[in-house]
């Protein structure tokens, strides 16, 4: 043993070319050795969620600087990087990112950009957010300006991204979201916009609610103006839906008498309420002008034309302001067409009869109301008596042979009474006007048809 | 450590090499023989640095500088170690027939 011991001490000379050998082994294998463990510390923080990640190699010692998001993936992170071979030491410089209450962010769109700003909490939804505001603003250059922050709301990346999907619908204007509050401000692209951004926002994740939709969007506008020369109706501007433009029509085809209806109505959302109601009466009120254009413009209805006689246009214009429902405002600009050259009897009773073949002066079932839609008939058979002021005016009331015929002939009357009443209010001298039922009596059509006593049920002016 | 000597094994066994040929020609080196003093010493200065890798009291490239260095080290003292004991053992046994090397 003590020979072995006499040995080691001569082992002294070989310690000078193992000294060149560390110096060479450090010399060539510092770098490589640490190239790799970067790369190996990268791979092992590949499923971490962390922004800024920095690994830093010194020998076998790593320094990790990085944002983190929790406090678990902090620890986590560092735990991967000290769990890979050969890493001696781990410096520890990752951070958690700020917490920010309330958690704001928003999307707005100008002529040139859809800027994305305020805090999102992780690169990924980041990602998934820049992504759908690409998708969204069809070709229009995004502009990145958010940060990421901890405090999100629950949900938050599919509020956001439902959000992103209503800027396609905006012209100009701003989404944004302060914890689960939205508001919205700006235009909207087209008519109906603003209703269907309202519509899309019902399906926010539960908890989102929206504060404030100061969303403004290009005016609801129904035009119709009639030409009395052409005899024509023509339509334009936007009806809520099918149903409404059916209605519309049929209100057209009630109150007006012989008009061609141009129909270039386009359906669209965001009516204001009561549109289909201040719409029809609207219709009454141009019914009863000889030429005019009728606007409803939101919830203004402008109304410019010429009444039919004297004092109709006041009449008019106060039925009109009453029968709008609450919140929309009237605009009548009416006049009276000048009153016609008179006519004799003959061609009196020409006009009326020519006005009555073309419509019907209708009632409410078994009873003696006139109905509204009838206004316009009635103006105009109120112009034609003006005409032959000479002359006396029978108004003859008729029924079909349904029913008693006493009853018949006693409706008959107070019918006509009704007509010539509505004749006398309008200004028509009451000397002038005489009113006679005949029940069931001198039928036009056969009764045993509903078209043939749909016939029979008539008003007649009779000119002596 | 594992990692040092699969990612350093060339270099590790080079200084094996070494130390395995010092080893080897010890038994009839004429160099001079270091004293029990600096023996100790040295000995005292390798336990110290072992601490300090141990330790891991130097930070970066210094401290991996010294682990493969102690590693190199080693790995010399154990080549020197077979070297002699196998000189002894195939040349210098005393019931074995001497050789060449007397």
């Amino acid at each position: 043993m003590s020979e072995f011991s006499n040995w080691v001490r001569k082992w002294w000379p070989g310690l000078i070319p193992l000294a060149a050998l560390w110096v060479a082994a450090i010399w060539t294998g510092t770098v490589p050795i640490e190239q790799h463990l970067t790369v190996q510390a990268a791979a092992a923080l590949k499923d971490s969620v962390l922004d800024k990640t920095q690994i830093e190699v010194s020998g076998r010692d790593v320094r990790l600087s990085a944002d983190a998001f929790s406090e678990q993936g902090r620890r986590t992170a560092v735990d991967q990087v000290a769990s890979v071979p050969g890493v001696r030491l781990v410096t520890d410089q990752t951070q958690l990112i700020a917490e920010v209450v309330p958690f704001t962010w928003s999307v707005e769109r100008d002529v040139v950009h859809v800027t994305l700003s305020g805090n999102v909490p992780l690169p990924a939804i980041k990602a998934r957010l820049l992504e759908a505001a690409h998708n969204a603003a069809n070709g229009t250059e995004v502009v990145d300006q958010m940060a990421l922050a901890r405090g999100a709301p629950v949900r938050f990346d599919a509020a956001a991204l439902l959000l992103i999907d209503q800027i396609s619908k905006l012209k100009e204007g701003k989404i944004s979201l302060a914890n689960t509050k939205v508001t919205l401000e700006g235009s909207a692209r087209e008519i109906g916009g603003r209703e269907a951004i309202a519509a899309a926002l019902k399906n926010l994740p539960e908890g989102y609610t929206v504060e404030k939709n100061a969303l403004y969007a290009p005016p609801y506008l129904f035009q119709v103006n009639k030409d009395p020369v052409a005899s024509t109706l023509t339509l334009s501007g936007y009806v809520p839906d099918n149903n409404a433009h059916a209605a519309i029509l049929s209100a057209i085809e009630r109150k007006f008498v012989g008009e061609k209806v141009d129909d270039k109505l386009k359906a669209s959302a965001g009516a204001p309420q009561g549109f289909l109601a201040a719409t029809t009466a609207a219709l009454s009120a141009l019914s009863r002008l000889s030429t005019g254009t009728l606007t409803i413009q939101d919830r203004d209805v402008t109304l410019a034309g010429d009444a039919l006689y004297p004092g109709a246009n006041t009449r008019i214009s106060d039925e009109l302001a009453a029968k709008l429902p609450q919140g929309w405002k009237q605009k009548s600009e009416l006049t009276v067409k000048p009153v016609a050259t008179p006519v004799n009897a003959t061609i009196c009773q020409q006009l009326l009869t020519g006005l009555l073949a073309k419509g019907t002066i209708r009632f409410e079932t078994g009873k003696a109301v006139i109905d509204p839609d009838s206004a316009g008939l009635l103006d105009r058979l109120i112009e034609a008596v003006l005409r032959c002021p000479t002359s006396q005016i029978e108004i003859a009331g008729y029924t079909d042979s349904d029913g008693d015929k006493e009853a018949n002939l006693a409706l008959s009357t107070r019918r006509a009474q009704s007509v010539a009443d509505y004749l006398i209010k309008a200004g028509i001298p009451k000397e002038r006007i005489s009113a006679v039922g005949f029940g069931s009596e001198r039928p036009v059509a056969s009764n045993d048809t509903e078209e043939g006593k749909a016939q029979n049920r008539r008003i007649e002016f009779v000119v002596r | 450590m594992s990692f040092l000597v699969a990612f350093n094994w060339g270099w590790i066994a080079g200084a094996a090499a070494l130390g395995f040929a010092t080893g080897w020609v010890s038994p009839i080196s004429r160099v001079r023989s270091l004293s029990t003093m600096t023996m100790r010493t040295s000995f005292a200065v390798v336990v110290a640095l072992v601490a300090v890798s141990l330790w891991r009291v130097l930070p970066g490239r210094p401290g991996y500088w010294l682990d493969l260095g102690l590693v190199m080290f080693g790995a010399y003292l154990l080549g020197g170690a077979v070297g002699s004991w196998l000189r002894y053992v195939l040349l210098l046994r005393p019931d074995r027939p001497r050789g060449e090397e007397g």
